[in-house]
């Protein structure tokens, strides 16, 4: 092995890139402008809530129901939809609310008995934003319900038996307010939070995909691959001067799509930069190697577009991009644990989420590993198989 | 590994003349068969040390076949190839070869310069002495002032005469040239002919393959070839004198017609 002539593909590749102006527009450019996009569809939400409530039915509700409906903020801030306990997920995945508050059934009885009833608020989630807003909202109208509960009782109760209860100083509610449960996401983070991480995934996995199946189709159809074939250079000094020349693209790109989504769009960084290189690097030497590979199944360049849907496609769709995996079908959910953007999206939200450390995203790197040592297996013997 | 390299330069930079008369090339009952279709069918010559060895013959004849094998790129079914002595597909071989493909087979968004680095960077050229192999290379094939134009601009003919630069930039003691002269009008074939007889006068051994009859007589020797069959060798001279016609094609077919008599 020679590292002057890897270093001479490498940097071969580089200079062909570096004169292709449209496709240094597509590396750079495009990923910035996505962002922006997906930064403004994702914050721009309407100002009008859905809550969806379901009220207390039990014998003695209907006091409960009215108490309940002078609290409610007027129409022009919230909308209310009542539903029974049944319908509270399939109406918040349905976009019909954006949260329910849930009372027990006996709720009445049971503040009467004064065994302090829990009450669950529902967040759809996918929107933080909306999210957290409704939260508040709705905590403060079942704290508020609470209060007016407790009053209620302390005018009916003996004059002489006016005493608070409680040792903290804080009222004595006659309920509590189970932790929020969410649909979608969770409270840690948002949703601009979230997606961020995966998008440096996607654009290195899916422009290096594309350059160099196109890359390596051009060498087939032109017939350099066959000059580099025939000269001293073997094909594993080959594969890694493309592995050298298109990692660093990469690297450079995640560079600029980091740096934007830290600094322009202000998101939520807190992990170590060395881990994403990491993870980019994995990720891409897997994509370089799936690119040299399907390309040798391509005749020309409209062919190698065509793989786009079944590469990136399926990939987007099952990886846990916008689902969490564990919630996808459970058919579907297999699949996702082959994919390599599964575990780069789990690790690049782990790193820059949650801080996460080497240790803790270990088993991710592994399986990019794997997921890169089998697309360079796959590649070489393409390679042998196709060109030679 | 840069041990490897230096031995690759050590070989190039031996006065190929020391060689003599040893052939350069030894072919021996050469097979490549493609599923049912038999391309090359046991195939003996032997290419001598300094001499443009032209491999004859109508498209489909084997030609591009023969040459691949010989370069490595195709594994023979059976028999044998030996470069310089050596059993090919070889490292060693590879490093002292040259190849031009019927395709102009160049890198179109770089310039013509960047080509040739590239192409004598793989075959371990560095530095000043790379710097020289370029700059000489682009004064033989009369590209020097469009060093740095970007390829995809080229003409068929600047790109044909780079492709030719690129396969020789390395100075390799053995050049293949699939059909080096297709689309190449008259005056610039001329220009690779008188080429190809320095390199001969400088040592180095060219293989080179056409369908194009009437150049065959810029060949030292020829091998008539048809349907992976050979049909003949011998210089051109000879090869006129036992058909006893006066022009190649005739000839050609004369020795086609012969060996159809025979078998």
């Amino acid at each position: 092995m020679n590292f002057a002539r890897i270093a001479a593909l490498a940097s071969r590749i580089i200079r062909q890139l570096l004169r292709d102006r449209r496709t240094l527009a597509l590396i750079f450019v495009v990923p910035v402008v996505i962002m922006t996009l997906l930064y403004l569809v994702l914050t721009n939400t309407s100002s009008v809530h859905t809550l969806a409530l379901v009220r207390p039915s039990g014998p003695g509700s209907n006091q409960i129901n009215t108490l309940l409906d002078s609290l409610l903020p007027g129409k022009d801030t919230l909308h209310v939809v009542n539903i029974n306990a049944s319908q509270v997920d399939s109406t918040l995945k349905n976009g019909d609310a954006d949260a329910a508050v849930v009372f027990p059934a006996d709720f009445a009885q049971a503040v009467a008995a004064g065994q302090q009833p829990a009450v669950q608020i529902v967040l759809e989630g996918s929107d933080p934003t909306v999210a957290s807003a409704m939260n508040d909202l709705a905590g403060n109208i079942v704290r508020q319900l609470g209060i007016a509960l407790y009053v209620a009782k302390l005018k009916q109760s003996q004059p002489g038996q006016f005493a608070p209860t409680s040792s903290a100083g804080s009222l004595p509610l006659p309920l509590t307010i189970s932790q929020p449960r969410y649909i979608y996401g969770g409270s840690q983070y948002t949703y601009n939070d979230a997606l961020a991480p995966v998008f440096i995934g996607i654009f290195s996995f899916f422009f290096v995909f594309l350059l160099t199946s196109i890359a390596f189709l051009r060498e087939r159809s032109q017939g350099t691959i066959e000059r580099v074939l025939v000269s001293p250079l073997t094909r594993a000094e080959l594969v890694l001067g493309y592995i050298g020349g298109f990692t660093i693209f990469a690297l450079v790109q995640s560079i600029v799509v980091l740096l934007f989504v830290v600094f322009v769009l202000r998101v939520h960084y807190s992990g170590n930069l060395a881990l994403v290189f990491l993870v980019t690097v994995l990720l891409t030497i897997g994509s370089v190697n799936l690119g040299i590979f399907l390309s040798t199944f391509a005749q020309n360049e409209f062919q190698v577009v065509q793989f786009i849907p079944l590469v990136l496609g399926i990939q987007v769709f099952l990886s846990g991009v916008f689902w969490p995996v564990a919630q996808l079908p459970g058919a579907l959910q297999p699949i996702s644990y082959i994919l390599p953007l599964t575990y780069a999206n789990n690790a690049l939200r782990g790193v820059m989420l949650k801080g996460n450390t080497f240790a803790d995203i270990a088993g991710q790197l592994a399986a990019l590993l794997l997921f890169a040592l089998l697309m360079v297996l796959l590649s070489t013997l393409a390679m042998r198989r196709r060109v030679v | 590994m840069d041990m490897n390299a230096d031995r690759t330069q050590e070989t190039m930079a031996r006065p190929a003349n020391n060689k003599g008369d040893q052939p350069m090339v030894v072919i021996e009952r050469l097979v490549k068969q493609f599923g049912r279709l038999r391309a090359i069918d046991d195939l003996t010559m032997t290419i001598k040390a300094g001499e443009t060895y032209g491999l004859i013959g109508p498209n489909g004849s084997g030609k591009t076949t023969l040459i691949r094998m010989l370069v490595g790129l195709l594994r023979p079914t059976s028999g044998t190839i030996r470069i310089g002595g050596e059993r090919v597909p070889s490292p060693q071989v590879a490093a002292s070869l040259g190849y031009m493909t019927q395709l102009s087979a160049l890198y179109l968004d770089l310039t013509a310069k960047e080509n040739l680095r590239f192409f004598s960077s793989i075959y371990g050229l560095r530095g000043k002495e790379q710097e020289r192999a370029i700059q000489e290379m682009l004064e033989r094939v009369d590209l020097a002032d469009r060093a740095n134009g970007v390829v995809g601009t080229f003409s068929g003919g600047m790109r044909q005469r780079l492709s030719l630069a690129c396969a020789l930039v390395h100075r390799p003691r053995l050049a293949l040239l699939d059909e080096p002269t297709v689309g190449v009008d008259p005056e610039l074939r001329r220009a690779f002919w008188d080429y190809f007889a320095q390199l001969n006068r400088e040592g180095v051994t060219i293989i080179v393959s056409t369908h194009q009859l009437d150049e065959a007589a810029h060949c030292t020797r020829l091998g008539l070839l048809r349907s992976g069959i050979l049909l003949a060798q011998d210089t051109p001279r000879q090869l006129l004198l036992q058909s006893g016609k006066d022009n190649m094609e005739d000839a050609f077919l004369y020795f086609a017609s012969r060996k159809e008599e025979l078998s």
